[in-house]
């Protein structure tokens, strides 16, 4: 076409078409290629199934705090700044997590459950506490040092049981987790007898302080060290430990099947000691950069079960050194945070735990997430097929939902001083919880039940304005109103789509 | 997919793997829901939503693997979910509703008594005191036959049946069948072999692809016609071979003598000799010391005595790596136990063994991992041997078995090895799988390769081996040529008769 113009611009356009098709085709091959890199949707899934976790679990405890009489969205509130206020101390909290964690899920990915990183990363904390004070070593040298003979006697606590395991199949759950018991009470021990610093504070367990040149320094803020780094080199080492090298080749092999990795010629026993050994080692480091950036001694006690979370933080990271960098940034968020929601809100330190215990809980039975899933897909096709009776369904469940919440939630406020009150309000509750859950089990006759939260409900308006002094009036006529229209709107679309087959019977 | 079975008849359901028979069965059987569709048994449509629902219709099914119990007792096993109570106990036991039944005495001599009686009438001899855990397989079918019809079951569906059975084995299945028929059951034999549903079978239904592809009589049709209508396509079952050019001895084994994992010497003195272009087979029927022998020899499994020369040099007791590293290459009887690591994906598999060479390894003294390499080398193998994979990166648990065990055979033949040992290369694959994998491994041997094949298909042993020894017991019975020995010979060695014991067995 364009060369009945000008013969010179049709070479011109042919020329820069065919610049523009190989850019294309360039384009093309990169896109493929990032596509390529990119990793499937089974990757993605653990991801979704953590963060999905992490919401259910945040969503049940804030029923609880309700529950409890707390002010739950104060609290999350509380809880969201504290972390976003505080990046260093949510850094700080996460360091040995992320440690821990480490060491657990790279015994995991090798087939193996280490249950001990409290007694490793115990062991290594007070190797690197002696070396602290005993050795004079210069400046960067010193707590290297430290941190490397705490990996060697973290490493040792690990390999041991690998051994027993590999060559004498002992399990390794009971001898990591009993070799665990025997470090506590051992470094317990030391603290409190042989090398208990003597002088002014001698009735409290505890070594001498450690030299200053060991001393990690601040990364910045008050709290934040470079054993931080140190975890982030781990993380990134143990990824490409895992991927890249033959020995990581060889150690998942083991794990996955190791009947298949001997016939391959692999020495699944020096794999699993090994594994375990790196596995100690991790903790091992865990320890001692928490004595060398923020304890600066061996304090009795000082770790308060950060080795038993390297567990939960392992378990939501889905084993993965990334994923395990995620998860112990959140719970050292959740402690940063739950310290400032304790502060302000008056909420019990505990309900942090509480978190952590439900998120460990809900990632475990990954079936109740994908059962959500469904029944969202569910709920969205419903309303696509049949709009009229969908949408108000979905309503009827949502009305129903946050009656369950709101009916509880009264209740437990009212229980210390009007508990007949309380207990019509929870049975209000009951009533909404249970037609949301015949109607997200696809009962048929669910929607017609919609009609009883709303009669629950003038039933307690009844009773709120007798004994109550009309406290809840208000917000209880709101759901009165909005439960019989949605029962009204429900009904006629009912008599609406049952009429056309009444009339050809 | 529409299909009847008529009564007293045997129907033959033939198809590839994951062509739904036994979709079709355990629906038959209540074990599966069916989506769609209805179920007519003897007239009346039945919705059958549990085994119970099936076995009161007089379905009853033997299962591939045996559903048995091996610490219980022939009865126990037999009578298992419906215990009756002690008769003399009258009123009581009637009465007895479910929480205080499981209190009284289960009424065993009753049981046993029927046992014996259903056992004699079919010729189905057991003793029903006996632990199963003591019985042998074919035996054990017995007492999976005999729970159906202590269960008066009188239509039977029969899994694969000839699977786990010495060639003596299945002759008496197929008579007992038989007799079945004539009494008036009626059999569904479900099955992937071609002989079994032409000796015995009446009509015989092929399905591919979960569709019902055509029902024939027996006497209409050739086990060719079968062939073609389960793979769709024209099957060459005779294995072209040209005539072996044997070299010099590339495995030599010398009084090998090894024991299993409970110290139990399974291998008692075996000497043999495989040629450079030749394939030694090695037939016998399973659990006779073929697996520790297969084990000695790749270096899984550390011999009590007896040598194992390798182009002269003795690999006995050497471990995994260093025989691999030798030129030994395995394909393993059981891949998904032995063959594969199924968490990994196709890529990672496929160097599995081969992972610390230098051609798969980069870096310092070859620590890391060369992931282009190993890409290049799988896409080729991919190519080379047709494997049919979703994606490199797909795991290799998604593949078929046959494609998984095509892999398996590509991995242990790509690396040029002196010496492969095929242990069971085609158990459990289809016909288009198993002749793939017969034509590669006789081109191996065409191009001057040793191979040591271990197998318990009588088919597979004649027909592609140039050399036959029959182990019986964890000793070679005998060491012959196909030239020199018949089918019906081997089968005899197998199952444990002697040369003097087989002629008598002819002349009765």
């Amino acid at each position: 076409m364009s060369g009945e113009y000008i013969e010179d611009s049709a070479v011109d356009v042919s020329h820069t078409h065919e610049e523009k098709s190989s850019a294309f085709q360039k384009l093309v091959i990169v896109f493929n290629k990032v596509k390529h890199r990119l990793p499937s949707r089974d990757y993605w899934k653990p991801l979704f199934w953590s963060l999905g976790s992490i919401i259910l679990a945040l969503l049940v405890s804030a029923i609880m705090m309700t529950v409890m009489g707390y002010d739950a969205i104060m609290a999350f509130d509380y809880l969201i700044r504290g972390a976003l206020d505080q990046p260093d101390r949510v850094l700080q909290y996460a360091t040995p997590l992320i440690l821990t964690g480490l060491s657990v899920a790279l015994a995991f990915r090798c087939g193996l459950f280490n249950i001990g990183p409290e007694g490793q990363l115990l062991i290594g904390s007070m190797a690197a506490a002696i070396l602290g004070y005993v050795v004079a070593l210069p400046f960067l040298v010193h707590p290297l040092v430290c941190i490397g003979v705490a990996a060697l006697a973290g490493g040792l606590w690990g390999f041991l049981p690998g051994l027993l395991r590999a060559y004498r199949g002992a399990h390794e759950v009971v001898t990591t987790m009993m070799l665990s018991y025997v470090a506590i009470n051992f470094t317990q021990y030391l603290a409190g007898g042989p090398l208990k610093e003597q002088g002014e504070y001698a009735w409290i367990s505890q070594t001498t302080r450690i030299l200053d040149t060991s001393e990690l320094a601040k990364i910045f803020g008050p709290y934040l060290h470079w054993g931080f780094a140190v975890a982030i080199v781990c993380v990134i080492g143990i990824d490409f430990l895992l991927k890249r090298t033959v020995l990581g080749y060889e150690m998942k092999a083991v794990g996955l099947n190791e009947e298949a990795a001997e016939y391959a010629g692999i020495n699944s026993k020096r794999s699993m000691a090994l594994a375990l050994g790196i596995s100690g080692a991790l903790a091992g480091i865990g320890g001692a950069g928490e004595i060398l950036g923020t304890h600066h001694r061996f304090l009795d006690g000082w770790s308060g079960g950060l080795g038993w979370d390297g567990i939960t933080v392992a378990v939501l990271g889905n084993n993965s050194p990334w994923g395990v960098l995620g998860a112990a940034i959140f719970f050292g968020a959740l402690r940063a945070g739950g310290n400032r929601m304790h502060q302000f809100a008056h909420v019990p330190i505990e309900i942090v735990g509480l978190i952590q215990g439900l998120v460990v809980i809900f990632v475990a039975a990954p079936r109740i997430i994908d059962w959500l899933g469904r029944q969202t897909i569910d709920s969205a096709s419903w309303i696509k097929r049949e709009p009229r009776e969908g949408l108000p369904g979905i309503a009827v469940l949502v009305f129903n939902l946050f009656g369950l919440f709101l009916g509880i939630g009264i209740s437990a406020s009212l229980f210390a001083t009007n508990p007949i009150l309380g207990v019509m309000f929870s049975m209000v509750g009951i009533v909404s919880g249970l037609v949301s859950y015949r109607i997200l089990s696809r009962q048929e006759t669910a929607l017609s039940l919609s009609i009883i939260p709303a009669i629950a409900w003038v039933d307690a308006m009844v009773l709120d304005i007798l004994i109550g002094e009309a406290m809840f009036f208000n917000m209880g006529m709101v759901m009165v109103i909005v439960g019989l229209i949605l029962s009204v709107v429900l009904w006629m679309m009912q008599a609406l789509t049952v009429q056309p087959d009444g009339g050809e019977v | 997919m529409t299909l009847r079975i008529e009564e007293g008849e045997v129907h033959g359901l033939l198809g590839e793997n994951g062509a739904g028979k036994s979709t079709l069965m355990n629906i038959l059987y209540g074990l599966l829901s069916k989506d769609s569709g209805r179920i007519v048994i003897k007239g009346e449509e039945a919705d059958l939503q549990s085994p119970q629902d099936a076995i009161v219709r007089g379905v009853g099914m033997v299962h591939q693997h045996f559903k048995l119990i091996p610490t219980l007792t022939v009865t126990e096993n037999v009578i298992l979910g419906l215990e009756s109570t002690l008769k003399r106990l009258g009123a009581i036991s009637r009465r007895a509703s479910g929480l205080i039944k499981p209190f009284i005495r289960t009424d065993y001599k009753s049981a046993e008594e029927k046992i014996r009686r259903i056992s004699e009438e079919n010729g189905l001899i057991v003793d029903p005191q006996a632990k199963v855990a003591d019985l042998s397989v074919g035996l054990q079918q017995r007492v999976e036959i005999i729970k159906t019809l202590y269960r008066d079951a009188d239509i039977l569906i029969l899994d694969e049946p000839t699977s786990v059975l010495t060639p003596h084995e299945v002759d008496e299945l197929f008579e007992t069948l038989e007799a079945f028929r004539d009494s008036g059951k009626t059999i569904i034999l479900i099955t992937h072999k071609l002989r079994e549903p032409m000796a015995l079978c009446d009509r015989i239904s092929v399905l591919r692809d979960g569709s019902l592809v055509g029902t024939v009589n027996r006497q209409d049709t050739s086990p060719e016609e079968l062939a073609e209508l389960m793979v769709g396509r024209p099957v060459v079952f005779r294995i072209e071979k040209a005539p072996a050019s044997i070299g010099e001895a590339v495995l030599s084994v010398r009084e090998l003598k090894v024991a299993d994992s409970r110290g139990l010497t399974r291998v008692r003195g075996v000497s043999f000799e495989v040629h450079a272009g030749e394939i030694f087979g090695i037939a016998g029927v399973e659990g006779n010391g073929q697996t520790e022998l297969v084990e000695a020899i790749s270096g899984l499994r550390r011999p009590l005595g007896g040598h194992i020369f390798l182009s002269g040099q003795d690999i006995a007791g050497q471990n995994a790596r260093s025989v691999r590293e030798a030129g030994v290459s395995h394909i393993p009887e059981d891949r998904q136990k032995r063959g594969l690591v199924l968490g990994y994906n196709v890529r990672e598999n496929m160097v599995l063994g081969k992972h610390h060479t230098d051609r798969f390894t980069s870096g310092p003294r070859g620590l890391l991992i060369d992931g282009d390499s190993i890409l290049e080398t799988s896409e080729k193998l991919v190519d080379d041997f047709s494997i049919k994979v979703g994606s490199l990166k797909g795991q290799v648990s998604t593949l078929s078995g046959g494609n998984q065990q095509k892999l398996i055979v590509a991995r242990e033949l790509a690396f040029g090895p002196k010496l492969v040992i095929a242990a069971q290369p085609t158990r459990g694959l289809d016909v288009g799988a198993t002749e793939y994998i017969h034509n590669v491994l006789v081109t191996m041997r065409d191009a001057g390769g040793a191979l040591l094949l271990v197998t318990a298909d009588l088919d597979e042993v004649w027909s592609l081996a140039d050399r036959i020894g029959v182990i019986f017991d964890g000793q070679l019975v005998a060491i012959k040529t196909p030239e020199e020995t018949s089918m019906q010979e081997l089968g005899l060695l197998m199952a444990g008769h002697g040369v003097d014991q087989s002629s008598q067995g002819v002349s009765n």
